[in-house]
């Protein structure tokens, strides 16, 4: 667009607008709310979340095998030493910015009149929201990260409670204050890396951190500042915050959190450990017994905590634990195909789940409720919901089509021989969220499973959303993401995957990127349908076999529960021992 | 968890820190024997290269300028989400019923306190001017010295009373100084790329040294930030002192949820 | 000596934190986070400092005089905001969660609650 009016220009001086423009649009809704006609915002929002996408895309597209670099304020590096804050956009990393401003524009779209209310404050909170994401990809300086990353939070805090009840309340407090630790730690890493390094650009860091051989400065750095990108990411044992944000934020915040904000922390932490931690062994070392460690942990644990739920939000909260627990092993891999895996199943993902939380928020919006038991069989009016529920239970459990299948088989590829755990654990995580799914859909639109299990014990509470819109206008965005999952052509992936790799890692990595066998996906595919067959039918079977099971079962399940306390000084302790763990394994490698 | 095997917890990691962090601290530079070298090389080129005497300034508006930009986003975002929280369906209407505490005595105010009032409110606010507009070449800027005008306006609540204080700040001219000031400073990152120079490039004639006019673009940023920082901080100290007035209906909850 | 600073911010967090997992009071417990952000104050002002350097700006002393490090100072500055942006939501939600609940004992409030437990 931009391009036709000023020829002149390279590609490269578009870097700064995907950032620019969210930004001068919400600055200039908030000075004119109060004038603008009701529905303005939400038509700007979206066209803004479209207008970023398309800018993402084609520097993805001009990124090709290496990467676009641009100088804010014109401050180029000088005798190779940087100056100011630069910008350096990789295919992937725009690919995944394009994703995030798609994702964003189908909120809006669901969202749609939700706030009318407003005066635009939640589209400029969103917009906020996208353009500290969009940063956040294409920094190459670790404090303008650092600056990213607390703008997505301070937006997300006030979105999560939005419905001031007192569990929004509540979960937004412990979502702050775990995530504003976060960031301190972060800062807190920097200034190690700062004093070792003297600059903040990524370039400079990884070339003082490849000569300073095994140093406690750069190992502290790398452990404050991969604690804060793992609490982002909700890894074991930082997830307990996420479960209780994401089950009271509003259902299109919930959209984003899911689908973009989680993963941005493992997409963050992929980046900073191949481009700027890659040249010391200590690091290198530490990685795979600690990524691969507490990603299998999550992935289990997220996906046997999805099933105990009956609260859908929740249901899907701990669900978005799993996965992220499966994207981190891909940075354990600690290879070109475990990279490669994450960065799809990054965008898989997000487009899956988000359709998810799109069918909960309809659920809340046409049902009034997201309490999967009292929901059952309430949900036959609405049959093409269910459907999209259906399909997207089955993509999470890894029905080999589309992007999500193809991101895990590439981490499938990566674990297969070196990490056989780490494979089977993700592979358990994809059945057991899958199921969890799939026993929702059929409870609530086929009124299957009139004796509920564990799940009947778990926490719920009503909740509401504002009930004003077709049921197609919020069923389509949902459509369009599921859709676009399962239509984006396998062999584009493939061959624009290994240069992407190659330029997002900046040739740290090696390895090729091979997929994983056929029958791991059509395993957790089965195992998920089992799972699911077995909650909806348990009523069927005989005693003597149901009943071991289902005590067998329960025990955990509850001490499980108790864990997840949504006290936030039990957060705290826990954050205390994760720093622990992974200050521990550095220490030994 | 109970408290006690919380704090065992958190005191467990905190010892298993312990040696960590000692590791740490010994390996770190000397405190007070050096300083980076990015730092230096900022003090050594930027009083020539951009005629601006405080090198802090120099970094917010220039050189590191779209950290600050993310950082005035990071305000309008904290405000505009406190504006949210705490309405409520409070909605924008006032009522000039404060909360009384059953019991408390109600003082009138003091004639001191409305004298010193008026008198130290328009030099705060003087005061509040001067670090804005030298923020190039004193301590101080855009932040500190909006920050310095928001709570001059606190002082007209103090001596003139909350329903004088509301007729003065209105709420809408508040949201239309904060959007309008972070929208400047989009603008100067914005309108420099037109001439075909770098977002954010100080393209304007940079001034004399040590002189009032110094630093270019960065005199427009500073604006803008002040301005946004001023209506921002008034808008919060605006919600947070309406929540003393006794609410005219009952409290419902979100804006329009439900 | 010369490790006093950096110790200083290790206990300023640890302190912040056992005040968060053990606060009975909200409005405690959002003094608590401001003191584990003390911490990093202390430590990029502390990684800033040189002995004998002038504060970086060149108005009485002329450019080339010994100064501290301006980018940490930069840095704090923008952390200042942070936690004026955090201190003024955790107050909006302690206030909001007050009126709802009726309580500011962190120990009495879950995010979510079993049926019937409430």
């Amino acid at each position: 667009m931009s391009a036709a009016l000023l020829p002149g220009w390279p590609a490269a001086a578009l870097v700064p607008l995907p950032v620019a423009i969210p930004l001068a649009v919400c600055a200039g809704l908030l000075a004119t709310a109060h004038f603008l006609p009701k529905r303005l915002p939400d038509i700007l929002a979206a066209v803004t979340a479209l207008v970023v996408s398309g800018l993402c895309a084609w520097l993805a597209v001009r990124a090709g095998d290496g990467t676009v670099d641009y100088w804010f304020g014109g401050w180029e590096p000088r005798q190779g030493v940087a100056l100011g804050i630069g910008f350096s956009v990789d295919a992937a990393s725009g690919w995944i910015a394009a994703f995030i401003g798609l994702l964003y524009a189908l909120a809006f779209v669901f969202a749609w009149g939700f706030f009318a209310h407003t005066h635009g404050h939640f589209q400029i909170l969103m917009l906020l929201f996208l353009a500290a994401m969009v940063g956040f990809c294409f920094t190459r300086d670790l404090f303008n990260l650092f600056v990213w990353f607390e703008v997505m939070s301070v937006a997300a805090f006030a979105l999560t409670a939005y419905h001031l009840e007192e569990s929004a309340l509540t979960g937004a407090l412990n979502f702050t204050v775990v995530n504003s630790l976060a960031g301190f730690l972060m800062l807190g890493g920097i200034g190690l890396l700062y004093a070792r390094a003297e600059t903040l650009d990524f370039a400079g860091i990884a070339a003082s951190v490849a000569h300073s051989g095994r140093d406690p400065v750069v190992a502290g750095g790398f452990c404050l500042v991969a604690a804060a990108l793992m609490i982002k990411a909700a890894a074991v044992p930082f997830q307990f915050w996420l479960a209780d944000a994401h089950t009271v934020a509003p259902s299109p915040v919930s959209v984003i959190f899911s689908g973009a904000m989680v993963s941005l922390g493992v997409f963050g932490l992929a980046k900073l450990s191949a481009f700027v931690f890659a040249g010391s062994g200590q690091i290198r070392d530490t990685l795979p017994p600690l990524m691969i460690g507490l990603g299998a942990v999550g992935a289990v644990l997220g996906g046997w905590m999805a099933l105990l739920q009956r609260h859908l939000k929740r249901l899907l909260a701990f669900s978005t634990i799993s996965h992220a627990g499966i994207m981190l092993t891909g940075i354990g891999a600690l290879s070109a195909g475990g990279t490669g895996g994450l960065l799809v199943y990054v965008v898989g993902h997000g487009m899956v789940k988000g359709g998810l939380f799109m069918i909960a928020g309809i659920l809340l919006a046409t049902r009034a409720s997201v309490d999967e038991i009292s929901l059952r069989g309430l949900g036959r009016g609405i049959g093409p919901a269910g459907a999209a529920m259906a399909v997207a239970g089955l993509l999470l459990a890894g029905l080999p089509v589309g992007l999500l299948d193809q991101g895990s088989r590439l981490l499938h590829g990566a674990l297969e021989g070196a990490h056989p755990y780490a494979l089977a654990a993700n592979l358990v995580g994809a059945a057991l969220t899958g199921a969890a799914v799939l026993r929702a859909a059929g409870r609530i639109f086929l009124g299957l499973g009139e004796d509920p299990g564990d799940e009947a014990g778990a926490p719920s509470e009503e909740e509401r959303e504002k009930a004003d819109r077709p049921l197609w206008l919020m069923l389509a965005p949902c459509c369009v993401l599921l859709a676009v999952d399962v239509a984006v052509p396998a062999d584009w992936v493939r061959t624009l995957a290994p240069h992407a790799v190659a330029a997002f890692t900046r040739q740290t990595l090696t390895g090729s990127l091979h997929e994983g066998p056929a029958w791991a996906a059509w395993g957790s595919v089965a195992g998920a349908l089992v799972l699911a067959a077995y909650a909806l039918f348990r009523q069927r079977l005989p005693g003597a076999v149901e009943r071991p099971l289902s005590v067998g079962q329960s025990l955990p399940a509850r001490a499980l529960e108790g864990l997840h306390s949504g006290l936030i000084g039990d957060y705290v302790a826990w954050l205390a021992v994760g720093l622990a763990l992974i200050a521990g394994l550095l220490a030994l490698a | 968890m109970s408290p006690r095997l919380r704090l065992t917890l958190l005191g467990a990691a905190l010892a298993g820190l312990l040696p960590g962090a000692v590791a740490v601290i010994g390996r770190l530079p000397e405190f007070g024997a050096t300083i980076a070298a990015y730092g230096e090389r900022i003090n050594a080129i930027v009083p020539a290269e951009r005629h601006v005497a405080n090198m802090v300034s120099a970094i917010n508006f220039d050189l590191r300028g779209l950290d600050t930009l993310g950082e005035e986003f990071m305000l309008l975002a904290a405000i505009t989400g406190t504006v949210v929280l705490l309405r409520g369906r409070r909605g924008e209407e006032t009522t000039d019923r404060a909360m009384r505490l059953p019991g408390r005595a109600i003082l009138p105010r003091s004639e001191a306190v409305v004298l010193t009032c008026r008198l130290v409110g328009p030099l705060l606010m003087l005061f509040g001017l001067y670090i804005v507009v030298h923020a190039t070449v004193t301590p101080g800027g855009g932040f500190q010295g909006g920050v310095i005008l928001a709570s001059g306006t606190l002082l007209a609540y103090l001596g003139e009373g909350y329903a004088g204080w509301r007729d003065v700040v209105r709420s809408h001219w508040l949201d239309a100084m904060e959007g309008g000031g972070a929208f400047l400073f989009v603008l100067c990152g914005l309108a420099p790329m037109l001439t075909g120079a770098a977002f954010m490039q100080n393209v304007l004639p940079l001034g004399t040294f040590r002189d009032l006019y110094s630093g270019g673009l960065m005199l427009i940023e500073n604006a803008g930030v002040a301005l946004a920082v001023c209506g921002g901080f008034t808008q919060l100290f605006l919600e947070f002192l309406e929540e003393t007035r006794e609410s005219a209906g009952p409290e419902e909850s979100g804006e329009d949820s439900a | 000596m010369t490790w006093l600073p950096y110790a200083v911010a290790a206990w300023l967090f640890a302190a912040g934190l056992y005040g968060l997992a053990s606060s009975r009071n909200l409005i405690h417990l959002v003094g608590c986070l401001s003191v584990c952000q003390s911490a990093t104050y202390v430590l990029l002002l502390g990684l800033g400092y040189r002995w004998g350097s002038i504060a970086p700006i060149f108005y009485d002393h002329p450019p080339g005089t010994p100064a501290v490090d301006p980018v940490m100072q930069a840095l704090v500055l923008t952390d200042i905001v942070v936690g004026a942006t955090l201190t003024a939501l955790l107050l909006v939600l302690t206030v909001q969660i007050f009126k709802r609940s009726g309580t500011l004992d962190p120990e009495h409030l879950r995010p979510i609650r079993r049926r019937g437990a409430k």
